[in-house]
């Protein structure tokens, strides 16, 4: 058998995956905070007997996009975004520390502040206790001050701060539940350069024209390596046919 | 199978489920005391295929991994409790709430709801009730030859009685307030019931202790912004619409597949 075969096979299987990259990245064109999927194709030679002549192309993902997307104004005070680069602290089910741009934050019955998905958000040390309160705020530097219930107006309460972190975009990698972390598993410092902007939300970032094209262009590529397919066969064919007239 | 196709199929569904909040809103956009809700959306898990920092070889790592994403979900439909605008009616059972806090209404199968509705009628026993008859907890009974009913910022209804100079105090109205309204379970009739995310009602002297104050003659308008329910519906469709051009390419590239090997 004529081992293009292979090659064009391993590349349109390849194509199919980056294809569902694509794919993804334009589902959460909607997912607040969405951070987009980067990936690209390497060349990896065919290891074996014979010439270096053949080499597979091989799908990696190259991380996120940490391009800020564009802030919408909920002017809900616990919706927060992270304005520029920088990112909120969680804390997963494990009890490992991620990170998520997605600021759409609630307040549970027993005062703990949650992101939509339900994990604690973290503070200067663990997650952040909100008392009852008749008005929440969040500063710029992302400090959270409260007027408790029956306080009167002038008094407010400074409870805590978010932890904001601003680690290397080279170094982050993407989890399997789509919270970002560092690729090291270090933890980060606080960043005190990280801004956040409250009553906003910061939507996906996403560019769903680059992503179609990126899967035009994918799909182009995936009917070259069918044409290569084909062109095997037909090699297969014709010395086919030569052994029969013999 | 492709994945892309089931990838933008989870993308249609997202879209669609988001169209679906955005026309409850612009529907009860003249619905008293109505909050708007926001559907949120979360990517779904991931495939690791290659995990970043693996041994390529004895002496080298991986300097990339391979996640693959399979799409998004909804996490949750919020609803955002901002303040209506108030808007005067005259009419002496309309009551608003400005700032936190829920009427308490008994519901026919004797749960307790809550509502920032204020629109109340008298029955016929006299009984402040909502639009649905369902009654206001603590109920208030009004004498049938009342002439006029005042109802203070702090909840106090009292009536002015035939003969008499001095209005006489016929009850209080009070409010309850959750730690997390966002978490109450809507169940319609502009109803809210409690919930495990809400947390317990506290109930408590209105204009009091954090909670609003009632306005008497005016009502809460609905929290729908329109013009930003109508974006969210333009962004809504073009994004659907990119998702079943993924759809259809995908499927092209099968069609490729079958029409050339």
């Amino acid at each position: 058998m004529d081992r293009m075969l292979y090659v064009a096979m391993a590349g349109a299987k390849q194509t199919l995956r980056a294809q569902g990259v694509a794919a993804n990245n334009l589902a959460n064109t909607g997912t607040t905070g969405f951070r987009a999927d980067l990936e690209s194709f390497m060349s990896v030679g065919v290891q074996g007997p014979g010439h270096g002549t053949r080499t597979y192309g091989v799908i990696r993902g190259h991380g996120v996009d940490t391009t800020p997307g564009a802030l919408e104004r909920t002017d809900n005070p616990l919706d927060v975004a992270v304005s520029g680069s920088g990112w909120f602290v969680v804390q997963t089910e494990d009890g490992s520390e991620a990170y998520t741009r997605s600021g759409a934050f609630q307040v549970d019955p027993s005062g703990i502040l949650r992101t939509a998905e339900g994990l604690p958000v973290l503070g200067q040390g663990g997650p952040i206790a909100v008392p009852p309160y008749e008005q929440i705020l969040i500063a710029d530097d992302g400090t959270i001050s409260v007027r408790p219930m029956g306080a009167g107006g002038a008094q407010l309460a400074q409870i805590d701060r978010l932890r904001l972190v601003d680690p290397d975009p080279g170094g982050l990698v993407k989890g399997p539940d789509g919270l970002v972390r560092t690729a090291d598993g270090l933890a980060q410092p606080p960043s005190a350069s990280v801004k956040v902007a409250s009553g906003m939300l910061e939507a996906s970032n996403v560019n769903a024209v680059q992503a179609m094209l990126r899967q035009l262009d994918l799909a182009r590529q995936f009917e070259v390596q069918m044409k290569i397919m084909t062109a095997a066969r037909d090699n297969d064919d014709a010395a086919d046919r030569l052994l029969r007239n013999s | 199978m492709n994945p892309a196709l089931w990838i933008a199929k989870t993308g249609l569904d997202a879209q669609q489920t988001r169209m679906g909040v955005i026309s409850n809103n612009l529907a009860n956009v003249n619905t008293t005391a109505f909050k708007r809700g926001r559907a949120s959306f979360q990517d779904l898990m991931y495939q690791n295929l290659r995990q970043v920092g693996a041994q390529s070889s004895q002496n080298t790592q991986l300097p990339s991994g391979l996640n693959l994403g399979t799409g998004v979900r909804t996490v949750s439909t919020q609803k955002i409790f901002t303040q209506g605008n108030i808007s005067q009616t005259g009419n002496s059972f309309d009551l608003a709430i400005d700032g936190r806090g829920f009427f308490q209404v008994l519901r026919p199968d004797g749960t307790q709801a809550y509502t920032r509705d204020g629109s109340f009628q008298i029955n016929a026993e006299g009984r402040m009730v909502t639009n649905d008859g369902y009654e206001l907890q603590p109920s208030i009974v009004l004498p049938p030859d009342a002439q006029s009913v005042t109802i203070s910022q702090d909840g106090l209804v009292s009536a002015q009685l035939p003969g008499q100079a001095q209005a006489s105090t016929i009850g209080a109205i009070q409010l309850a307030d959750f730690a997390n309204p966002a978490g109450l379970e809507p169940i319609g009739d502009n109803q809210f019931l409690e919930s495990g995310a809400s947390g317990a009602p506290q109930i408590g002297t209105p204009a009091l202790t954090g909670l609003g104050g009632l306005i008497q003659g005016a009502l809460e308008t609905s929290n729908v912004n329109t013009v930003e329910e109508m974006v969210n519906m333009i962004e809504t469709q073009r994004a659907y619409e990119m998702n079943s051009k993924a759809i259809s390419t995908a499927d092209q590239m099968l069609q490729t597949l079958n029409r050339e090997l």
